[in-house]
């Protein structure tokens, strides 16, 4: 029987529950992705993607559910498995790079090999392999603590896949590099996994790191699943209030929806001072009729204008208007609340100025708060 | 196939599972060592409690139950008198340390008394000493007829009578006090050197002086580790044996310790009443050790903020050939007296307070050495091989308990974790000879009495938790995930032990191993509890010879455990670095 082909997951965690102490720290999660795929856990600290992590890692055990990759059942307290983390073949990269100080870049990458019991002769040559692939063959001989942080980096990617193990788990890699390496190192990265093609789970609190990298993203808060989806779909479809915050920069308000016109498009009454307006937009998932619901608009999805077009234009005025070369970044004050507006240079938008702000039903989304 | 029998094998091998899958290296490894520790460290401690309500009856024949031991601790004619002498001893050390301590740890770490780097090493020299040694050394120079100080004092100076008397109360205080002095230097020195200079220098600009600074600020600050220290040395005066021993039981200052010790193996041997003293002993110990656990230790480190500062470096003009001057006595007095002492004793057949060129010999080293002669003490020579063996072995075995008890405390979040935490706090609250008591009540009735284990169980249990201290530090230091990246990388709990763990912590598991080794050689206050003839070890030896031979004879064996200990401490300073003993 072979479930790998049948059901298309290769990794599939099931109903996954891991308390510490009182608290939860992953309450029933279910996902599955398929053989090559790179899906990242992402979500603030606290949210649970680690120990979710650690939990298919077998760094701990976990209180009930069950994980299996291919055929292999990693862990199910109800059948009473629980794989040693030695027997899950699995590479992984950790935060602190774990590179053992006491060994040089040639004997940290050789290791897992070793304890496979590789020939000797085989391991010289895959060592040579996978720091080429990593560009790190001029340092082979080096001790590890003679390697700068981005290099540790590359040592422990290389450890990981030497092996290639079933599973290549990263837990936040790149947090610990300074900005520009951390950039380089993203698509450097996905560049390797691409090549060594090993199902990856990644893990980090840093949204554009998981839209960069991710064939698929787990949005994560308190021990939850918020959503599910390709980097897209998660930016330009959020579900709630809580993903589009996350990711990205959105304007959030709140309302209440007033009419459903056709299917997952409707109007959203929003209040100012009083006065309400009526705004068209995409409905999300589980928004129905007089429920209440919060919009959510990204800053280049509003336009502003000097003039007062047709339609639907809210009145504010520019607080601030901070030239950036391609655009303007721009607040805008609008009854109580702040509008986060990217706007074309072209609008000489001035701060202290009347500003009408135009938004676009197709890229205007009223979603659960 | 019947319906009922699948569900069964379904649940037989839920079981087999589950059972499979905790039956790991790592928790069968646990589970063996916390059962060894606890058993090492609470049975002992129960059984001494339970013997304490067992009432010898007058013909000693029987017992009954009962408070009768705790109401002979008041009524007896010399126990509450020992009772006070020991916490007149206690009181008087910590002092006398205090004093000292703070006052070398200060002038080293802070102000520019010439030489000071250099003199450091040998201000810590008495801490790796035996205390017993230095009260047979101080009873030769300071006895009213034969001591070296007081025939001097006559000769050179003319000087009627005694100069003193070291053989008081006041001389234990005096070798207590100077012997244990670098244990408060350890717990000072450390929060001296990092302590940030702007906090006092902040001070000066208010317009506060260099005293009033130093009193208002610094020694405030270091005030914890002062404490903590003076705790230290409280309590490990009230549990030494060596020193009143020597020192002032022959002379009417008997000490709890001293009592013990005639209650155990004495005449008037009565276990029981032993217990009994041994367990109001270890109450007062284990409540100070308490507080300073409790209170003042986790302190220590809100006075010191971040690290990497050049403290200040006071000038003290001319001062500071005073404080140089201080500094060399100290190490005078400590060291180089008591050990020319011993080198001038133990080469004369014969001591009578003067020394005699042409009289001097190596026979005393040849009758206390040189096992494989006829004519060799047995007492002494049992003791070289004895603590050779017990040093060498008991810091190997405990230095792997150790290991294994920082992994699970550090690295493991498992049951127990917090339950072995505090069972290797506890031997540090009791002082050797009360926990060798609690042994002795166990394990009378086994085969190990009377043998080397007995010896060796008691020196780990007591130690190891300083060995523990070695590794846990380290290892608090170390990333979790260099092991944790092993197991990844397809290595099991113990290759990982193996191949990283170990080799990481090498220098931490070294230094412990020398200082256990450095402890066991020199022991006595459990030795003198538990060992029996042919099991002698070698301050027992020294014991024995004091006792039974004569002052030249226990010089020369005390000599040669000086020796050893120097040798180790050497390799202990090349090891493990000028930090590793401070608090």
């Amino acid at each position: 029987m072979d479930s790998e082909t049948q059901s298309g997951t290769y990794l599939e965690v099931q109903n996954l529950v891991k308390w510490f102490g009182d608290d939860p720290a992953v309450d029933n999660i279910s996902f599955g992705i398929p053989k090559g795929a790179f899906l990242t856990l992402l979500g603030p600290s606290g949210c649970g993607k680690t120990t979710t992590l650690m939990s298919i890692a077998g760094l701990h055990s976990i209180d009930s559910g069950r994980i299996r990759v291919g055929d292999v059942v990693y862990t199910s307290p109800k059948e009473g498995l629980f794989l040693p983390p030695e027997k899950r073949d699995i590479g992984m990269v950790f935060q602190s790079y774990a590179i053992w100080p006491h060994m040089t870049v040639t004997q940290n990458v050789a290791y897992p090999l070793e304890i496979r019991k590789v020939p000797q002769s085989e391991i010289d040559d895959r060592v040579a392999d996978v720091l080429e692939l990593v560009g790190l063959t001029d340092m082979a001989e080096k001790m590890a603590t003679q390697l700068s942080g981005g290099q540790q980096q590359r040592a422990s990617l290389a450890r990981a896949i030497v092996a290639q193990p079933r599973l290549l788990l990263f837990d936040e890699p790149l947090s610990n590099l300074d900005l520009k390496l951390r950039e380089q190192m993203r698509v450097e990265l996905k560049r390797i996994q691409n090549e060594v093609g090993i199902t990856s789970i990644y893990v980090t609190h840093d949204q554009s790191e998981a839209l960069v990298m991710s064939d698929e993203i787990i949005v994560m808060s308190k021990g939850h699943i918020e959503q599910r989806g390709g980097p897209l779909e998660i930016y330009s479809r959020p579900v709630n209030e809580y993903v589009s915050n996350f990711i990205g920069v959105a304007n959030l308000i709140k309302g209440r929806v007033t009419q459903v016109t056709e299917p997952g498009r409707g109007t959203v009454q929003i209040t100012d001072h009083g006065k309400d307006i009526q705004v068209a937009c995409n409905l999300g998932p589980g928004i129905s009729e007089g429920s209440d619901a919060v919009l959510s608009v990204r800053p280049e999805n509003v336009h502003a204008e000097r003039e007062n077009g047709d339609g639907a234009s809210l009145e504010g005025e520019v607080l601030q208007a901070i030239f950036l070369g391609s655009h303007v970044d721009c607040r805008v004050q609008w009854g109580d609340f702040e509008w986060k507006v990217i706007a074309h240079p072209r609008a000489h938008l001035k701060a202290g100025e009347k500003v009408y702000l135009r938004l676009d039903p197709e890229h205007t989304l009223a979603v659960q708060p | 196939m019947s319906t009922e029998t699948l569900p069964r094998t379904v649940e037989r091998s839920l079981w087999a599972n589950r059972l499979r899958s905790l039956l790991t290296q790592e928790n069968i490894v646990t589970i063996i060592v916390s059962l060894i520790v606890g058993a090492a460290v609470i049975l002992p401690l129960i059984t001494l409690f339970i013997s304490s309500f067992k009432v010898l009856d007058p013909l000693g024949w029987d017992t009954t139950w009962g408070f009768g031991n705790y109401v002979t601790l008041f009524t007896d004619r010399i126990i509450p008198k020992a009772f006070v002498n020991t916490l007149i001893i206690s009181s008087g050390s910590t002092i006398l340390a205090t004093v000292l301590g703070v006052s070398l740890a200060w002038i080293n770490a802070r102000t520019n008394c010439p030489g000071r780097d250099y003199l450091e090493p040998y201000n810590l020299i008495p801490f790796f000493l035996s205390p017993f040694i230095g009260a047979i050394a101080w009873h030769n120079l300071g006895e009213p007829q034969t001591g070296l100080l007081n025939v001097w004092a006559r000769e050179i100076f003319g000087f009627e009578g005694a100069l003193m008397n070291i053989d008081t109360i006041w001389g234990v205080v005096w070798v207590t006090g100077i012997f244990f002095a670098p244990l408060v230097y350890l717990f000072v020195v450390g929060s001296l050197r990092r302590m940030d200079p702007s906090l006092e220098d902040s001070a000066r600009t208010t317009g506060a002086g260099l005293v009033r600074t130093t009193m208002t600020v610094t020694l405030p600050l270091v005030m914890p580790g002062i404490l903590s220290g003076a705790i230290i040395v409280f309590v490990t005066s009230a549990g030494e044996f060596g020193v009143p021993f020597k020192l002032s039981a022959p002379y009417g200052w008997e000490t709890l310790t001293t009592q013990i010790f005639s209650k155990a193996v004495g005449d008037d041997a009565n276990h029981f009443l032993g217990a009994t003293m041994a367990m109001s002993l270890g109450i007062i110990t284990v409540f100070l050790i308490w507080i300073q656990q409790r209170y003042i230790a986790p302190r220590s480190f809100t006075t010191v903020t971040g690290k990497g500062f050049r403290p200040n470096v006071l000038d003290l003009g001319q001062w500071r050939w005073v404080a140089f001057g201080y500094n060399l006595s100290f190490i005078f007095v400590a060291v180089i007296l008591p050990i020319a002492c011993l080198i001038i004793v133990s080469l004369h057949p014969v001591w009578t307070g003067k020394i005699v060129p042409e009289a001097m010999t190596f026979n005393n080293y040849v009758k206390t050495l040189f096992f494989w002669r006829e004519d060799s003490i047995q007492a002494a020579t049992n003791g070289i091989v004895n603590s050779l063996i017990l040093a060498f072995g008991g810091s190997t075995i405990a230095m792997v308990m150790a290991l294994v008890v920082s992994y699970m405390i550090h690295r493991t979040k498992g049951f127990g974790v917090r339950l072995l935490d505090f069972l290797s706090v506890v031997p540090i609250g009791f002082p050797g000879i009360v926990l060798a008591m609690g042994v002795l009540v166990t394990y009378i009735q086994t085969p190990i009495y009377a043998t080397l284990w007995i010896l060796m169980l008691a020196y780990i249990t007591r130690f190891f938790p300083y060995g523990q201290r070695n590794i846990s530090a380290i290892m608090m230091a170390i990333s979790e995930e260099l092991d944790q990246s092993s197991r990844m990388a397809g290595a099991s709990w113990f290759t990982t032990l193996w191949r990283i763990t170990i080799p990481l912590l090498k220098p931490g598991i070294f230094a412990g191993w020398i200082l256990l080794f450095i402890i066991f050689l020199r022991e006595l206050s459990i030795s003198i509890i538990l060992f029996s003839t042919g099991t002698e070890t070698l301050s027992v030896g020294v014991y024995y010879l004091t006792n039974f031979e004569n002052e030249p004879l226990t010089a020369a064996l005390s000599m040669a455990q000086t020796v050893v200990l120097l040798i180790a401490i050497y390799v202990f300073r090349r090891v493990a670095g000028r930090e590793a003993l401070t608090a």
